[in-house]
């Protein structure tokens, strides 16, 4: 079995995730006789990751930084096998969901994540969840520094933590370490920015209120340059302010984005600074040891070198135009030349989007331990990664991944639907997103027709909490309910990548369900008709504004 | 409604003032943090303890410069998911040092324990049936901590370093 | 053909605490999965009362609720609304299969 190379648990870990299930397991006993309430039992099955859905209990499991070793993911196939219906949902924020769980049977589930190491605390209710990073930390070219080990630092800073574990909502930290931010941090209730000042130091950009949902707010920068070794003392000041100050009178309004929106980003910092200045120096400080013994895990893979340039598969290449296509989309650079990052697309055509069953996980495990240095991510956007793949590699990688249908060269483009479980499953749905993206996916089957099309994010969410962040899509699709009929409003312009963040402007009246897929070809052909050279849909968009798409997509629905 | 410390249940000395009722001049006297504003000098000045009940909504601070010569202060969880008191009581252990009796009142459950343990209270209020036996069990549910708080627990992480410089100085 | 749309005939619907599944309450006050058996009320003061009764046999049950159904010209019930229509009869679309290599 491969060493891994990211954050091991030492027994402090172990013990304390042990003890945690545990209590969960007293805890659900008292529920079930009927000595705790449902109203005394949800937070704390919530802050155990079980959350109740339209036809069963949810449970989300934390998958850090999205890096699991091949060991972890066929654990959690075999969870999904004993204790759900065989399959599993990698989400937006990295986590694993599985759909069917029953509660009395949620500590043994929790009990078998504990014997690999993972846990699904804190992934739901009013605490600090799983922090979220780049999913191509550690092998990507442009990285300034591993996010992940601050993911690691801020996991367990924010691990039962006894003064922030009653939140007035939910609070998501992300971090990124490279200056192309591939985790989103400017939306999220906190992003942290890896950066190197002039002085040659590398310390955090600390953004806060940032968020999709209701009101979607890009954050504001708080600090602009927060010394490493204290990130953890500005994190506490920062929570405890939002801890105190954060609204609790309606749940819409309690993230910590209201705050800052109604103080002001000028009020907040002066808060937290306040507080800051009381804590820094103080037990909070990070010890360099301490960062160095947890960066040091995260120490990347001794890679042997290999070729960068390799005859057979500059062959395979010409000969299959499949093999040519998946290379072009699927696979990106490595920070070694012989070396690539190859996305497992979960999006396979008329595919729920993000879905793997057991066997299909085994499957991306057993090519992880051949050809990926024992090592999977999970990205954002629903789909899996091998981090370190060599070039020679490449054709068995594909064939393999082809069986388990995770090879469709398909990432980035049209049919890389990002779409929230939604009303088949989601009791704060309005409408279904999973048989939109099918329609779409299975009406652009076509590669050729794809890679024609180029870069599109579509991102459909069933309701305005947006998990399906439809805001920040090329093309967003957010589920309405008129009367009880399903409609789809849609959206053009959003963007999370390249640093940029922008959020999408609403075309026109939404449309109904068995017209989305006209809707979306209306849009495609305009951008076709219309596009520059080199240009992206969303580019096009940028250059001539929403009048051409809407003219056309009203015509055609 | 029952008061209970680690070893066990209490009787409860402190004596409730109504904030229009005068102040008696002795004995344990617990005021709301309206009252103490507005008599402090005079609560003070008498002979008896004094203890002051705040909302989970005014400034903690402002008892910065008197905990000294508090003997109680008490907390509020108007329900247990407001987490406001948890801040309060941090600050008001660690930064403040207070060093008596630390309160909590309202909505307390046996499975918040853990956590108010952790944040400096040493009393509660409760009706909840087992309380009394979950509290004498809490602070054996976690053995492991992993960030610092008022009980002075070492972390996990502090742990660790002491661990490795005691492997460092063995190994030479 | 559906008829009685207007929301006067409710049932009583929750999910059970052990397991979450989508059950409904029979006549005999006891919760079953099958939405056929569900007891239904009739007029507003009678959805008072099954509501009133789902309550009380809540143990073992998670928050019960009415949901607005119609009923056809064979007494066949199904919910008005989206979300209790899938809330009683599942997915609707195929998930993978368990133990599929691929999705089809």
């Amino acid at each position: 079995m491969p060493d891994t190379h990211f954050y091991r648990y030492d027994d402090y870990d172990r013990t304390l995730v042990a003890e945690r299930v545990e209590q969960f397991r007293d805890q659900v006993r008292r529920r079930l006789s009927g000595e705790l309430t449902e109203e005394q039992f949800k937070p704390l099955r919530l802050t155990n990751g079980l959350y109740l859905q339209l036809h069963a209990y949810m449970l989300r499991i934390a998958i850090p930084y999205g890096t699991l070793s091949s060991r972890q993911l066929r654990k959690l196939a075999d969870i999904a096998r004993k204790y759900d219906r065989g399959y599993g949902h990698f989400t937006t924020r990295q986590n694993l969901q599985l759909n069917w769980i029953k509660l009395e049977e949620a500590p043994d589930a929790l009990a078998a994540l504990a014997e690999v190491d993972m846990h699904a605390m804190q992934t739901s209710g009013n605490v600090i969840r799983n922090v979220t990073a780049d999913h191509y930390a550690g092998a990507a070219i442009d990285e300034i520094e591993d996010p992940r080990i601050w993911c690691e630092i801020v996991r367990q800073w924010s691990t039962l933590h006894p003064e922030f574990s009653f939140l007035p909502r939910k609070f998501k930290i992300a971090v990124t370490g490279s200056p192309n931010d591939r985790a989103a941090v400017r939306v999220h209730d906190i992003g942290l920015r890896l950066w190197r000042n002039e002085a040659g130091e590398v310390g955090f950009e600390v953004i806060v209120g940032g968020g999709l949902g209701r009101t979607p707010m890009i954050g504001k920068t708080l600090r602009e340059f927060l010394p490493k070794d204290e990130l953890l003392a500005y994190l506490e000041a920062t929570l405890r302010v939002y801890n105190r100050y954060g609204r609790r009178d309606n749940i819409y309004k309690a993230r910590i984005k209201i705050l800052v929106h109604e103080i002001g980003a000028e009020k907040m910092r002066e808060e937290v600074e306040a507080e800051y200045a009381e804590m820094k120096g103080g037990a909070l400080r990070l010890p360099a040891e301490t960062i160095e013994a947890i960066a040091g895990q995260f120490a990347p893979p001794a890679l042997p070198h290999r070729p960068a340039v390799v005859g057979a598969v500059e062959a395979l290449k010409l000969e299959d135009r499949d093999f040519a296509l998946w290379l072009k989309s699927n696979v990106s650079p490595h920070r070694l030349a012989g070396y690539r990052i190859v996305t497992a697309s979960l999006k396979p055509a008329g595919a729920p989007p993000g879905d793997a069953s057991s066997v299909q996980m085994e499957g991306v495990a057993d090519i992880a331990d051949a050809y990926s240095q024992g090592e999977i991510r999970v990205s954002h956007e629903q789909n899996l990664v091998l981090p370190h793949v060599a070039v020679e590699d490449l054709p068995v990688v594909w064939r393999a991944l082809g069986r388990l249908g995770f090879a469709e060269a398909n990432v980035g483009k049209i049919t890389d639907i990002i779409a929230c479980p939604g009303l088949d499953y989601c009791a704060l749905a309005n409408a279904r997103s999973i048989p939109v993206a099918q329609s779409i996916s299975n009406h652009f089957a076509s590669l050729a027709r794809q890679h024609d099309i180029g870069d599109l994010k579509i991102k459909i969410s069933g309701c305005i909490n947006a998990c399906g962040h439809h805001h920040v899509g090329h093309i967003g699709i957010l589920g309405v309910d008129k009367n009880g009929v399903e409609l789809y409003q849609i959206s053009l312009g959003g963007d999370v990548d390249f640093g940029k963040t922008a959020l999408g402007t609403i075309l026109g009246p939404a449309v109904a369900a068995d017209k989305v897929v006209e809707a979306v070809d209306a849009l495609v052909g305009t951008y076709l008709d219309q596009r520059g050279e080199g240009e992206r849909f969303v580019d096009t968009y940028r250059r001539i504004g929403a009048q051409p798409f809407k003219d056309r997509v009203y015509a055609a629905v | 409604m029952p008061l209970f410390r680690e070893a066990g249940i209490v009787e409860d000395p402190w004596q409730k003032l109504d904030d229009a009722a005068p102040v008696p001049a002795d004995g344990l006297v617990l005021v709301s943090f309206t009252r103490w504003r507005e008599a402090r000098a005079a609560l003070l000045a008498r002979r008896g303890p004094v203890g002051v009940a705040l909302a989970n909504t005014d400034p903690v601070e402002m008892l910065a410069s008197d905990v000294s010569r508090l003997d109680l202060i008490v907390l509020h969880f108007p329900k247990f998911s407001d987490g406001r008191a948890y801040s309060q009581a941090r600050l008001v252990r660690g930064r403040m040092g207070y060093g008596s009796e630390l309160r909590a009142t309202g909505n307390v459950l046996q499975d918040q324990l853990p956590f108010m343990l952790r944040c400096g209270f040493d009393s509660f209020e409760s009706d909840q049936m087992g309380f009394g036996e979950a509290l004498k069990r809490a602070r054996t549910l976690f053995s492991v901590v992993y960030q610092p708080a008022e009980d002075g627990r070492a972390t996990a992480s502090l742990l660790r370093l002491r661990r490795r410089t005691v492997h460092y100085t063995s190994s030479t | 053909m559906a008829k009685n749309l207007s929301g006067d005939l409710t049932i009583a619907s929750a999910n059970r605490l052990t397991d979450g599944v989508v059950v409904f309450l029979d006549d005999a006050g006891e919760w079953t999965k099958r939405l056929d058996r569900a007891a239904i009320a009739r007029d507003k003061r009678a959805g008072e009362i099954l509501l009133e009764r789902a309550r009380a046999e809540g143990f073992g049950v998670i928050d019960p609720f009415l949901v607005a159904v119609s009923e056809d010209d064979d007494g066949v019930i199904e919910p008005i609304s989206l979300r209790e229509k899938i809330r009683a009869s599942g997915l609707t679309f195929d998930a993978i299969a368990a133990d599929a290599v691929r999705y089809a």
